[in-house]
């Protein structure tokens, strides 16, 4: 397992920096925090660019922050930045061999990640022999994708890397990266902004502001936390739930998870029988009721029990966590966040530790597949 | 040297000339790429300063330049006696002397067209270099001077132009020498001063078709890149 620990302090620009974290694992790890609040800063000093920072870095037992002595051209990452560039004055193909050539000695004791397999991925046949300054975004950003990686990294750092790309595409390259990650276990340490793609790919987050780390854990425990709510907004409040696939229905295109005993139905059909599978369920997207309502809204009626109550100030809203209910009594517990009016709440005179029927629309539910183990 | 005399005099002016310039060139290539590097991507405090040093020859009138290069060519000074020793030649009113001054005059065209395709690589291009494993020397030979081909071809050409077109200064340094520092500009003034139009008709025609080739030449190839780019 790598060992990625970084200690960063200083001034630079507007920014105040005190950084520290530990990265411990072989999967995909996010940053995530609003703009200019370091993360791009965080990728360049561990790639050797900054040198006005009091920057300590330790990777897998060796101290490698002398920039004298690890020149960024010494430091075993691979760096994808947030403008990918292309060298145009070389072909695709010259472009993925210019690291190859530089990076011989790299590759003696890892697992050898082939051209031809990034070339078939990443659909880049076609391109090889063009030049880069003809290549659509979409395009390039494969080419340097490729590039990056064809160094056999022992980290790979990726700065926003998907905010040019289509949706269409973009799916698919998230997926390729997460069985990229699996399959040669190279750390990935994951820039974005969107919530869909921490959801997707994300196994660990680490949540910055302001040059600091507020919070850093797993990607479903953070995604329910009060200090994720409070970088993105309210507005965009939502939760990760897991449960384990137990049916599709290739007639309707629907898929069934089992939540501790309780059901989920999610569009598509995502996963194997027996997977776990995660999905986001946006906390504007619940509705509550104290009792069992008589005709079925949607297909998904869920129980719980409501743990808090925040009542928003100079706000309609009200925002509550509710435990669901377990009924494997097995120790795991998952709690959704939902956000309703206050009107709705006094209404309803919904209380802590009251029992609700919550009930989600399947269209709402962000069916991101996953499958975490 | 000797050989020259037995030339036309307005031949040997060419050649003169010609031989000047790529001299120049040659050099400015050694001096002002380093420099066109330095002030693009390592400068940070001392830039205005460096970059005001190199613009002055533009804006100085030759005679000023050609003033002081006379003073410090001269046999007294330190780099007047070291050239002597040297070479057992003056430095003034020498073929070296005339170079030394043109690439004085010239810097500013061979450093800022090619300090400006330096600053369109940019920074990221280099980082992105490094970080696949590409040290600043690799970098600099294979990643930046291919693709600043279009800024080195400009700065050749332009900077192979003015050198040809020099006339206060090398009169000045050196003093128009026939057959050692007397380049075409000054022998058409000498043809005009003996009222010979002739001889002069035919070297400012000279010069003025040769310019404009260059200059289209140039004009030619960089609109050639810009209409491929889009």
């Amino acid at each position: 397992m790598s060992n990625l620990s970084v200690t960063l302090n200083g001034k630079i620009g507007n920014l105040f920096l005190n950084f520290e974290h530990h990265f411990k694992n072989d999967g995909i790890t996010i940053l995530y925090g609003p703009n200019g609040s370091g993360k791009t800063t965080i990728i360049s000093a561990l790639g050797g660019f900054i040198n006005n920072l009091e920057t300590r870095i330790l990777f897998n037992g060796s101290e490698i922050h002398d920039i004298d002595k690890y020149p960024p051209n010494k430091r075993p990452f691979g760096i994808m930045f947030q403008n990918p560039i292309l060298f145009e004055h070389l072909t695709v193909e010259e472009n993925l061999d210019f690291v190859l050539k530089r990076n011989q000695l790299n590759t003696q004791n890892k697992s050898l990640i082939s051209k031809e397999y990034l070339i078939n991925q990443l659909e880049l046949n076609s391109l090889l022999k063009r030049s880069p300054e003809n290549l659509s975004g979409g395009e390039k950003l494969r080419v340097v994708l490729a590039r990056t990686i064809l160094k056999h990294p022992n980290y790979l750092f990726l700065d926003e890397p998907m905010s040019d790309l289509d949706i269409k595409y973009k799916a698919k390259l998230l997926v390729f990266l997460k069985d990229f990650n699996k399959k040669f276990k190279i750390p990935i340490l994951y820039i974005t902004h969107s919530i869909e793609e921490i959801s997707q790919i994300g196994d660990q987050i680490v949540l910055i502001k302001d040059g600091k780390k507020i919070d850093s854990g797993s990607v479903s425990n953070i995604l329910n936390r009060s200090s994720f709510v409070d970088l993105t907004g309210k507005f965009e409040s939502s939760s990760i739930l897991e449960g384990i696939v137990s049916r599709h229905d290739k007639n309707l295109h629907i898929t069934t998870l089992d939540l501790n005993g309780q059901k989920l139905v999610v569009p598509g059909l995502p996963g194997k029988l027996n997977d776990i599978l995660r999905v986001r369920i946006r906390s504007r997207d619940i509705l509550l009721s104290s009792s069992r309502l008589k005709t079925q809204i949607t297909e998904n009626e869920l129980q719980g029990l409501i743990s808090s109550i925040e009542i928003e100030k100079n706000s309609a809203f009200s925002e509550l966590v509710i435990v669901l209910k377990n009924f494997k009594n097995n120790k795991k517990k998952q709690k959704l966040r939902a956000r309703i009016t206050t009107y709705n709440l006094k209404n309803k005179k919904l209380l802590i530790d009251d029992t609700v029927f919550i009930y989600v629309s399947s269209v709402s539910i962000d069916r991101q597949a996953y499958q975490s183990k | 040297m000797d050989i020259y005399y037995h030339l036309s005099s307005d031949f040997t002016a060419i050649l003169i000339t010609l031989k000047l310039a790529i001299v120049t060139c040659f050099f400015l290539a050694l001096i002002g790429t380093p420099l066109a590097y330095f002030l693009t991507f390592k400068s940070k405090k001392t830039k205005p300063f460096i970059e005001t040093i190199v613009t002055l020859p533009l804006v100085l009138p030759p005679t000023v330049i050609g003033f002081y290069l006379i003073i410090i060519f001269s046999p007294e000074t330190a780099l007047g006696k070291i050239f002597i020793i040297l070479t057992g030649e003056q430095l003034i009113f020498s073929f070296y002397g005339l170079v030394l001054a043109s690439i004085i005059y010239s810097l500013p065209f061979w450093v800022q067209p090619l300090q400006a395709s330096f600053e369109k690589i940019g920074r990221d291009t280099i980082r992105t270099s490094y970080s696949l494993g590409a040290n600043p020397l690799d970098t600099f030979f294979n990643v930046i001077i291919p693709l600043s081909k279009k800024g080195f071809f400009t700065s050749f050409i332009i900077s192979f132009a003015h050198t040809l077109g020099e006339f206060g200064i090398v009169l000045m340094v050196g003093g128009g020498i026939h057959g050692k520092t007397k380049v075409i500009a000054i022998s058409i003034y000498d043809h005009v001063e003996q009222l010979s139009f002739g001889k002069a008709h035919i070297l400012a025609g000279g010069m003025l078709i040769l310019s404009f080739i260059i200059l289209l030449i140039l004009f030619y190839f960089n609109k050639k890149t810009v209409v491929r780019v889009k």
